[in-house]
């Protein structure tokens, strides 16, 4: 079943600039997708749509079967989105205060969003942080703190735009954990990355964007060799013409 | 920002933590209040139940006088301009300058006061969770009809979650604006336009991003409204809280 369907997606800024042009994509339930493309091709874009943070210009994008523009809350819940920069999206003053956020805008029950808030803790490792301040944290657990603040709200799709911007080995080993773990379970994933290197192993789809547009859309292994062309950096692995490997192996 | 931690919200199972949020904050406005009528015996009282109260909640002797140091220059500030500022009987004389014995005790008790109600703060912030505070200032403002409870309770929990952020920030923008030599210009003004730009766009960008986060969490002022719930313990503490001030105000 496609969860994600973009039709003629277009979508022009307030200064006229083109940031899609006529994007159409399908996603299946349960697949892991990498976008990838230079800065400014689009990516945050496309993945704004998805969520109705931006609405198109022209064209639809609908989450299973409905369009996003018809209900923002659903949609909002449904595609969890995990930003770039985990301190601008972290607003609880406590871990357990953040992750609440979230269930919390859902109008829960007081005793449904504790339990949310400490199943989707325990999830992401972060229990004994419950009452840390968020900006104590490293950027591995800032992140984790991101996804647990998204997962809270139960999303089917979970999109992550740079999700190892910034962060360190160990922080890039413990989020894309999290990402393999979060796929494992059933949900659809989604990343936008300009570096390939961590992720590509997992994937199961590649999409390359660039100036706005869907240019290439294959499973990895056929897209490898042609990534340079596009402003991508092909994997050490696969210029040295082995296969590539998971940062976790 | 490990230095500003002292004064944050610490886990525990003492009785301050236990007790309701609304009634810890009718402590405080009480002790505070009460703190401007109190002289030496009471304010020693006073000084020894804040006391035992922040060491039973957690809270150690040294790191209560950490917490002081931050306030000592406004302490020590208030103490001088209260001593050089009070008519009485001559103590120290310099020139036009005099320390009257009437100003040293005056500027000492005002400053005892101020420590009474930093202290009372800080078992108060120590104590309770930021969310209960934040829930605690929504009730108190619900019963105003034309003030938006929710969103200034949200506002303000905002400005406590993103205060040491934007410090961070000020610091990180004034150590780069040092490597690049900043220190040899002298003036002031030149400086301080040149930290407070791009800290205020830096700012006002990461507000912006922090909105649009909060729109794809779903945000609305309609949401789940925060529990709170009072005992039997509360209603005691508060008989002798309201007792300790009646004593104090008497006397």
């Amino acid at each position: 079943m496609n969860i994600i369907e973009i039709e003629n997606l277009s979508h022009y800024f307030a200064d006229g600039t083109c940031g899609l042009e006529n994007i159409n994509l399908t996603i299946e339930e349960g697949t892991f997708v990498v976008i990838a493309g230079q800065n400014g091709s689009g990516k945050t874009t496309l993945l704004k749509h998805l969520n109705g943070l931006l609405l198109p210009t022209t064209g639809t994008v609908r989450l299973a079967g409905v369009p996003v523009s018809e209900n923002l809350v659903k949609a909002r819940q449904m595609v969890g989105m995990v930003f770039q920069d985990p301190d601008s999206q972290i607003v609880g003053e406590t871990v357990c205060d953040d992750v609440a956020f979230g269930p919390e805008n859902l109008c829960l029950d007081r005793s449904e969003v504790k339990r949310r808030v400490y199943r989707t803790l325990k999830v992401v490792g972060l229990l004994d942080f419950e009452d840390q301040k968020p900006h104590l944290l490293s950027g591995g657990e800032k992140r984790r703190l991101a996804i647990a603040g998204i997962l809270a709200m139960e999303p089917k799709v979970l999109v992550f735009d740079e999700p190892f911007s910034s962060l360190d080995y160990p922080g890039v080993k413990q989020v894309l954990k999290q990402i393999i773990s979060l796929h494992r379970s059933g949900h659809t994933i989604l990343a936008a990355a300009h570096d390939l290197e961590k992720v590509i192993a997992h994937a199961d789809r590649l999409v390359i964007m660039k100036d706005g547009k869907v240019v290439k859309d294959e499973t990895p292994s056929q897209l490898l060799g042609e990534l340079e062309a596009f402003g991508i950096r092909e994997p050490c692995a696969s210029r040295l013409g082995m296969e590539v490997q998971s940062w976790l192996n | 920002m490990a230095e500003l931690s002292a004064f944050n919200f610490r886990p525990g199972s003492s009785v301050l933590h236990g007790l309701d949020v609304r009634f810890k904050l009718i402590f405080l406005v009480l002790i505070s209040f009460t703190s401007l009528k109190a002289y030496t015996v009471a304010l020693s009282v006073l000084t020894l139940v804040l006391v035992a109260a922040l060491m039973h909640s957690g809270l150690s002797l040294k790191s209560i006088l950490k917490t002081f140091r931050y306030v000592s220059v406004l302490l020590a500030f208030i103490f001088i301009a209260r001593a050089l500022s009070t008519p009485g009987s001559v103590v120290a004389e310099f020139k036009a300058i005099s320390i009257t014995r009437e100003g040293i005790y005056y500027g000492a008790m005002i400053c005892w006061r101020l420590v009474i109600v930093i202290l009372t703060g800080l078992s108060f912030v120590l104590t309770t969770r930021p969310s209960e505070i934040k829930a605690a200032v929504e009730w108190t403002l619900n019963p105003f009809p034309f003030i938006p409870a929710k969103r200034i309770a949200t506002m303000m929990s905002l400005m406590v979650r993103f205060l040491p952020v934007i410090i961070d920030q000020a610091k990180e923008t004034a150590d780069a604006q040092r490597a690049r030599g900043i220190e040899n210009r002298k003036n002031p003004v030149y400086r301080l336009g040149k930290l407070g730009i791009p800290l205020m766009r830096r700012t006002f960008e990461r507000a912006d991003k922090l909105a649009v986060a909060m729109e794809a969490r779903c945000y609305s002022e309609n949401r789940t409204d925060p529990v709170l719930s009072s005992g039997i313990m509360d209603w005691i503490a508060l008989c002798g809280v309201v007792c300790l001030c009646l004593v104090i105000i008497s006397a």
